[in-house]
């Protein structure tokens, strides 16, 4: 009897367990579905060419995106440039060269330390920063301090990425560089950053969405553009400020862009998120 | 087996003549961290021939192997002491050009290491990194070096597809190929036949001896077999130290050490 009480037991635990997950499964995907499902239903509607042809237009009148989907891709752009070429060679240092000596493995913890701690910095904070050192002395809203912002975010992600990947490369693999007379710069150049080349790639694809729906640093920094503009010294329009902008204005043209500006973000991240499963599945194959 | 630091190490070394000899360690210790694994060992290497190492798990064949080459200096606390005499200059002296030894000294490790490119980068790879030739040339040095390995025939019509799409005993004989590529003086082999299947196996094996016609030949290898079968001459170590070395058919059919007899009768190990 006592058996069957305990068996009876565990049937129900694990019955409500199974439901309880489920649910909570359900619930998490009900508020995807429902964000995706507002943004199409709000978004389609407003979709036509003149999205991608005009700029943003003043209030009851005539326009499109195209200033603020030009901006976002040079400041993600020249971000990522910057990002990718920081956290590849300060990755490479942390998996290669910071177990070499004591020293050199101190000063590799306390990088990894503030690399973590500036992985999850609130982004307002680092806008805030910028603000500081790249917009307050030149007295004037900029690109490139927008960029900057961006990349200080995007640079922590493809630096623990970059680490990540080369550490799982084999071991034998750097011996088989360096044993063929190879220099370990040489060997990482030419024989490891290839290997781990999907892996990086997957890194920065996810750093670039990751950044390229951020709102708060780019209004510190970048601020926006009612027009058209290439300079990176002078303030760019950008996406996620003229969703902010938009979105709580009165006006409603200039609320159904904000829609469709927020569907064009939601996309991107989506299809980079889908290319990212690609490439990883196609790396797992070889 | 009952082992005490007071036991005797006898160690049976037999001579071979002095210009014959294309590299080889004098009293070498070795050290990862503060453990020392190599006791004292000198074994000389005979040029153009095979040289097996034996001996059960962590005695230290691997060691000896990775410190020909000095590999071992890739990870700080690891080091060797007493001399490695190639062509009688000692490559554990301070200012020697690890590179440049590593170009001299080859090495193919256990687990096939291709690198993610194309066969023909495989195999060109060392080649560019010292010498400046022309594409014929180059091309015609990739061809001998697989023909050598007895890779050629396989690949002859992928060149330029990635190395990684290959076989494991394939991509075996392609590190084979990419070491001799650079013309070294000596290759190190680390078991390269344990990850491979029978065939592939004795293609490997037949392409070690054709090799030796031209190459000084150091093979660590856990089969007995194999040694007995390609080795000119076989080392069995323990515990770190060298117990006996001999002619490989003296040693296997008359071993002078009673570590050595139990060894190859696999009365233990």
């Amino acid at each position: 009897m006592a058996v069957l009480d305990r068996r009876n037991r565990r049937q129900i635990a694990n019955t409500a367990f199974v439901t309880f997950s489920t649910t909570a499964a359900v619930i998490a995907i009900s508020a995807l579905t429902a964000i995706l499902y507002s943004l199409l239903v709000k978004g389609v509607s407003g979709l036509n060419l003149d999205i991608f042809l005009l700029s943003t237009p003043a209030p009851m009148s005539q326009g499109g995106l195209a200033n603020a989907i030009v901006g976002s891709l040079m400041l993600c752009g020249v971000a990522m440039v910057g990002a990718v070429i920081v956290g590849v060679l300060a990755g490479t240092f942390l998996a290669e060269y910071s177990g070499l000596s004591p020293a050199l493995n101190a000063y590799g913890s306390v990088v990894r330390f503030l690399n973590d701690v500036l992985l999850s910095a609130p982004s307002i904070l680092i806008g805030l920063f910028v603000y500081y050192i790249a917009v307050k002395p030149v007295h004037g809203f900029n690109g490139w301090a927008g960029a900057l912002a961006l990349g200080l975010i995007a640079a922590p992600v493809v630096t623990r990425t970059t680490e990540d990947v080369l550490k799982l490369q084999a071991k034998q693999l750097r011996e088989s560089g360096v044993a063929l007379g190879a220099p370990m710069w040489v060997t990482i150049q030419k024989v490891l950053w290839r290997a781990s080349s999907g892996g990086i790639l997957t890194g920065a694809l996810l750093a670039f969405a990751r950044i390229s729906g951020e709102t708060a640093p780019l209004l510190f920094t970048s601020l926006g553009n009612q027009f058209m503009n290439f300079d990176m010294s002078k303030p760019i329009s950008n996406l996620p400020a003229v969703i902010f902008q938009f979105g709580l204005s009165a006006y409603d043209d200039w609320q159904r862009l904000a829609w469709v500006g927020a569907l064009l973000i939601a996309f991107a991240v989506l299809s980079i998120n889908i290319l990212v499963r690609v490439l990883s599945q196609e790396q797992k194959r070889s | 087996m009952t082992d005490t630091k007071t036991e005797v190490y006898e160690s049976f070394v037999e001579a071979i003549p002095a210009d014959t000899i294309k590299l080889e360690t004098k009293n070498l210790d070795f050290f990862y961290g503060k453990n020392k694994s190599l006791h004292n060992v000198s074994i000389p290497f005979q040029r153009k021939s095979i040289t097996g190492l034996i001996g059960p798990s962590g005695c230290g064949k691997s060691t000896l192997l990775r410190a020909l080459n000095r590999i071992y200096a890739l990870y700080p606390g690891q080091k060797a002491e007493g001399q490695i005499l190639l062509d009688g200059a000692n490559v554990l002296d301070k200012g020697v050009d690890l590179s440049l030894l590593r170009a001299r000294v080859g090495m193919v490790f256990q687990q096939p290491t291709p690198f993610p490119m194309s066969i023909y980068d495989n195999v060109a790879f060392g080649v560019r990194l010292y010498e400046k030739i022309s594409k014929a040339d180059l091309d015609q040095r990739v061809e001998e070096s697989l023909k050598r390995s007895a890779l050629w025939n396989e690949v002859k019509d992928k060149l330029h597809t990635s190395g990684l799409g290959l076989s494991g005993g394939q991509q075996q004989r392609l590190c084979v190929a990419r070491s001799i590529a650079v013309r070294p003086e000596v290759i190190l082999l680390d078991e390269p036949a344990s990850a491979l299947d029978p065939i592939s196996t004795a293609k490997l094996e037949e392409t070690l001896v054709e090799l030796k016609a031209d190459y000084t030949i150091v093979i660590v290898t856990h089969n007995l077999q194999q040694a007995a079968r390609i080795s000119d001459h076989a080392a069995f170590m323990f515990l770190g130290r060298l117990i006996e070395f001999a002619q490989t058919a003296k040693l296997f059919d008359n071993p002078k050490a009673s570590r050595t007899a139990d060894y190859i009768t696999g009365r233990f190990g």
